[in-house]
Order: C-alpha cells, then sequence, then structure tokens
C-alpha cells in the first residue's frame, strides 16, 4: 500500500537557533493510528505543525499524497490542508460564534472567500455539520454560543470541525491535555471510533504512555528532537519509556 | 526549587528598583520645587496676584455669566446638533477608515511586515498631530464651518482608533487564527470569520470611547473655527454676550453627560 504521508529528512531549526527536529524519517499508511510520545520539548507539536505546514519545515520534505507540502505555494498549501483536519490541545474555537458555526468554519476552504467570509455555508454544508453534532453528542447544543460549553465539549466540536473538511488525515496535538480524565476517555474513544469507521488516518501527539498503548495500532516515541522508537504498541517495554522519558515516566494523568 | 529562587530573585528586584524610584522621588520633587521658586522670581508671580484674580473670575461668573440667558437656547440647540454630528460623523468615518488602516497596522493581521511599518508610522504622524492644530490648518482652506470641525474629527479618530484597534488586534489568541489557517482558509476568511469576532467588543467600546473624545474635542475646535457650538462661545465671548455663553456651557455640559450616559448603556448591552 502506498503510505499517506512521507517525512523524509525533516528538521526544524528555529530562528533562536533551537534545533526541534532533526533528520525525522518515516511513512505513515492509510487507516493507521500513530501516536507520538515524548516529553515536553521533545518536539512533538513542532512535527505534527511541520506535516500541514503551520511550521516552515528547515530542510528535508513532508510528501502527502504525493504532494511535496513543503515546495507548494500558497494557494496549493491551502488545497493540502483542506483534506488534512487538525485538532488542539485549547480546541481554538471562535467564542463568540455557535458551535454550528465553528464546526462549518471546516467548510471554509470548499466555500468561496466571499461567501464564507459573510458565514454563509451551502444546505449541504449545514446538514452535514448538523450530522456531524449529532455523532458526538451536541446536537442540542448546535446554536450555544462556543463558550458556553464544557472542555469536553468544546474538544468535540473541535473534531467535528475538523470532520466537516471530510479530511483524509486528522492531526492532533494534545487533544486531552486540558481536559479531566472521564473528558479524557470520551474524547479519545470519539476519535479513534470516528477514525477507524470512516477510515480516517490519524496521527495524535500524547502525553501520557498508558493512554498511547490503549489505542495506537503504532506508536512514535521522540526525544530532543529525534524518533528512538517507532514500532507497535506491544513492543514498548518499559526499557523503552524510560529511555523516552530519561527515566522520567510521565504523570498517569496530566496535572491540570 | 527553581520557581522559588526565581521569585525571591524578583523580590530583591522589586526592592532594588523601589529603593531606586525613591531617590529618583526625592530628586524629581527637589527639581520641581526648584524650578518653581527659580520662574516665579523669573516672571514676578505673586501669590497676592492670583488671589485678586480669583476676586476677578468670581465676579465674572457671578455677574457677567449667570443667570444663563434660557431664551437663548433655541437657537443655540441648531449649534449644539451640530456639535453632536460633528462628533458623530467624525467617530463613524473615523471608524471606518481605523478599521481597515488597523488590520494592516496589526502585527497578527497585516499582509506585510512592510505595509505595517508604513501604516504604523502614517498613523503615528496623524495621532501626534492635535485636533486643534488639524482644525487651524483646514480653516486655512475650507474656510470656518463644520466641514473643518468633521475632517479635524475624523483625522484625530483615525489616528487613536486605529492605534488602539491595532493594539487590540494583537492581543487575540492566534491559536484560533492557526486553527482556521489549518482548515485551508483563505486570508479574508480567516479575518473576518477568526479575527472579527474576537475584536468585536473591543471595537464596539473603543468607538463608543471615541464618540465621548469628539465630543468634548468638537466643542474645542468649534472655537478655533470648526462650528458648532464651540463656535457660538467664540463668537459670545467676542460680542460680551456672556449670558448666551453660560447657556451654551450649560448645554455642552448636558450633551457630554447624555453622551456619556448612553455609551455606556451601550457597552454593558454589547459586551
Ligand atoms: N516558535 C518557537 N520558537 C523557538 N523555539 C520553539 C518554538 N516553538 C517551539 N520551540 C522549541 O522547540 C522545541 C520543541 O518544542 P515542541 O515542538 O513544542 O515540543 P513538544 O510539543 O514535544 O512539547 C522546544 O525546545 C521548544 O522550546
Ligand atoms: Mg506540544
Amino acid at each position: 500500500m502506498e503510505p499517506i504521508l512521507k517525512i523524509e529528512n525533516l528538521d526544524k531549526v528555529y530562528p533562536d537557533g533551537t534545533v526541534a527536529l532533526s533528520n525525522i524519517n518515516f511513512n505513515v499508511y492509510p487507516g493507521e493510528f500513530v501516536v507520538v510520545i515524548g516529553p515536553s520539548g521533545a518536539g512533538k507539536s513542532t512535527l505534527l505543525r511541520c506535516m500541514n505546514r503551520l511550521v516552515e519545515p528547515t530542510n528535508g520534505n513532508v510528501i502527502f499524497k504525493d504532494k511535496k507540502i513543503n515546495k507548494a505555494n500558497s494557494k496549493q498549501v491551502k488545497q493540502i490542508r483542506r483534506e488534512i483536519g487538525m485538532v488542539f490541545q485549547n480546541f481554538n474555537l471562535i467564542d463568540r460564534l455557535t458551535v454550528l458555526n465553528n464546526v462549518l468554519h471546516g467548510r471554509l476552504g470548499y466555500t468561496n472567500t466571499i461567501k464564507g467570509s459573510l458565514g454563509i455555508f451551502s444546505k449541504k454544508d449545514i446538514t452535514e455539520a448538523e450530522e456531524i453534532l449529532a455523532r458526538v453528542g451536541l446536537s442540542k447544543q448546535k446554536y450555544k454560543r462556543a463558550d458556553e460549553l464544557s472542555g469536553g465539549q468544546m474538544q468535540r466540536v473541535g473534531i467535528s470541525r475538523a470532520l466537516s473538511q471530510r479530511p483524509r488525515l486528522i492531526l492532533a496535538d494534545e487533544p486531552i491535555a486540558s481536559l479531566d480524565p472521564a473528558s479524557s476517555k470520551n474524547i479519545m474513544d470519539h476519535i479513534y471510533n470516528i477514525c477507524t469507521e470512516d477510515k480516517i488516518t490519524a496521527i495524535v501527539n500524547l502525553h501520557q504512555v498508558e493512554v498511547a498503548i490503549k489505542y495506537a495500532t503504532r506508536i512514535i516515541g521522540i526525544q530532543n528532537g529525534e524518533v528512538i522508537f517507532d514500532g507497535q504498541p506491544s513492543q514498548l517495554t518499559d526499557k523503552v519509556i524510560d529511555e523516552i522519558y530519561h527515566d522520567r515516566r510521565p504523570p498517569l494523568v496530566h496535572a491540570q | 526549587m527553581h520557581n522559588k529562587g526565581k521569585r525571591v530573585m524578583e523580590l530583591e528586584e522589586i526592592r532594588d528598583i523601589r529603593q531606586r524610584k525613591r531617590v529618583q522621588t526625592i530628586l524629581i520633587t527637589l527639581l520641581v520645587v526648584g524650578l518653581t521658586i527659580w520662574s516665579a522670581l523669573g516672571t514676578d508671580f505673586s501669590v497676592y496676584e492670583v488671589f485678586s484674580g480669583l476676586g476677578l473670575i468670581s465676579n465674572f461668573v457671578f455677574i457677567d455669566l449667570l443667570p444663563p440667558d434660557v431664551s437663548t437656547s433655541g437657537s443655540l440647540l441648531g449649534a449644539i446638533l451640530e456639535t453632536l454630528y460633528m462628533g458623530f460623523v467624525g467617530m463613524v468615518v473615523g471608524a471606518m477608515i481605523a478599521l481597515v488602516l488597523s488590520f494592516l497596522a496589526a502585527g497578527t493581521t497585516t499582509p506585510h511586515p512592510i505595509i505595517q511599518v508604513v501604516v504604523r508610522a502614517f498613523t503615528s504622524i496623524i495621532r501626534n498631530i492635535p485636533g486643534l492644530i488639524w482644525a487651524l490648518i483646514l480653516v486655512a482652506s475650507y474656510g470656518i464651518g463644520v466641514t473643518v470641525g468633521t475632517l479635524s474629527l475624523i483625522l484625530g479618530s483615525v489616528g487613536f482608533l486605529t492605534r488602539v484597534f491595532a493594539d487590540t488586534l494583537e492581543e487575540i489568541d492566534t491559536g484560533k487564527i492557526e486553527a482556521l489557517n489549518a482548515t485551508g482558509s483563505s486570508y479574508l476568511q480567516v479575518l473576518a470569520q477568526g479575527v472579527f469576532p474576537q475584536f468585536i467588543p473591543g471595537f464596539v467600546a473603543w468607538s463608543l470611547y471615541n464618540l465621548e473624545l469628539n465630543i468634548r474635542a468638537s466643542t474645542i475646535i468649534g472655537m478655533v473655527g470648526g462650528g458648532g457650538i464651540g463656535f457660538a462661545i467664540q463668537k459670545g465671548i467676542k460680542l460680551f454676550q456672556y449670558k448666551e455663553v453660560s447657556m451654551a456651557i450649560i448645554l455642552v455640559l448636558v450633551l457630554i453627560l447624555s453622551t456619556e450616559f448612553l455609551t455606556s448603556k451601550i457597552r454593558e448591552r454589547i459586551i
């Protein structure tokens, strides 16, 4: 099977000289649920953000469905981004807009600039957004303002926004790091089930090894900007975990 | 551990700064007192004159100004409406222009850093020329009247609002902007759907505050030829019709207080 995403010799050096990633290489295949683990500052966010070019790679290639994102012009980047949904730790919803409107933001890339700017979406897009909200159990909340929701509900809106893009790939950067344990489980279940049912490939950054082992079909461990583990969850021994975390086991539940 | 050490360091730093500040305060006080005595001697300033002046002022207020001539309020009403009109149009047009300029001037929304620098420099020049000076310059080309007053207020509003709007735009959450960029949205869509909703409360609050500033300023600007109630006051002074002047001043106060009251009500409703 052809990989959906290829990372080749990827380096990222920030303008202040911080080397965040050095020589990253791996392929992601359709249907994989990849979890990236590593201590804080290892470069997980930078890696994910290079994939949709929110961060400009310094060297190397990021190839999504045979298109080099790092070589694409700004119009091509927008077209590639439409097929890649992103979910954030801080949800990043637009507070003063309704839940439904936030979900429809996933359609902006497919909508005419003027219509999109004015918040005018097609009937089909609206129906689909409502179906997605029903799927994550937020039908009743669709006309509420986004800032009236609880953290777990906000993240379900974040997921819905990504889903309305009808993405081939979902990138989730610590999607449960700001949530309580019950909401965390709920959110991880939603992401996992939806990606499995809809055959969406997922790359998820996580802080908690236990959660990673529970959901991942493949785990990538990074430390100091380098991949030091890439394999099945069953291959992730305590020794490897200690190595990734430098003998500092991460907390079971992320501190609130 | 690390944090605690840092805190102790910060405390010491603050104490240092305080001590330095105290010395500075004493020095500045001495300097101000010295300069005051020196300039008082130089200008033959005398406390006696100040108090005799107070006598004259009270004579002026109680004999010449009071009671206000209520019968003139009808003719003054047109002038006060002009002042209100200038302040309002100055705010609306100023806010529209500042809205566009501020998106160019804010680091988070500018299409290009060079545009940002140019717009910032341009509005900084406009801002640092007081409305009064604009009025004086404009009177030379447009003659006395509401046009001059309105134009001066527009310029003042553009200078002020571009600055505060741009600052508001720079404080918005860039994570939310990234989230929209990540969906493949265009620049305009990100501005309209991501930036603007976050910007509305600041936009409304600052525009209303600008309206208050404009109404105050339009009285002063009117006095140098910008029309409206300010011009009426100035004319009254020149013609020694002080009872009409005092009526005009009362109307100005009523206008300012009612604008403040109204804008604060609107602010509460919207934010
Ligand atoms: N915008 C930036 N400028 C400079 N350094 C950065 C920036 N973003 C992240 N870094 C640095 O890059 C490294 C990797 O950060 P990040 O990718 O956020 O790691 P993680 O997500 O694993 O915590 C860290 O040392 C971090 O301080
Ligand atoms: Mg991170």
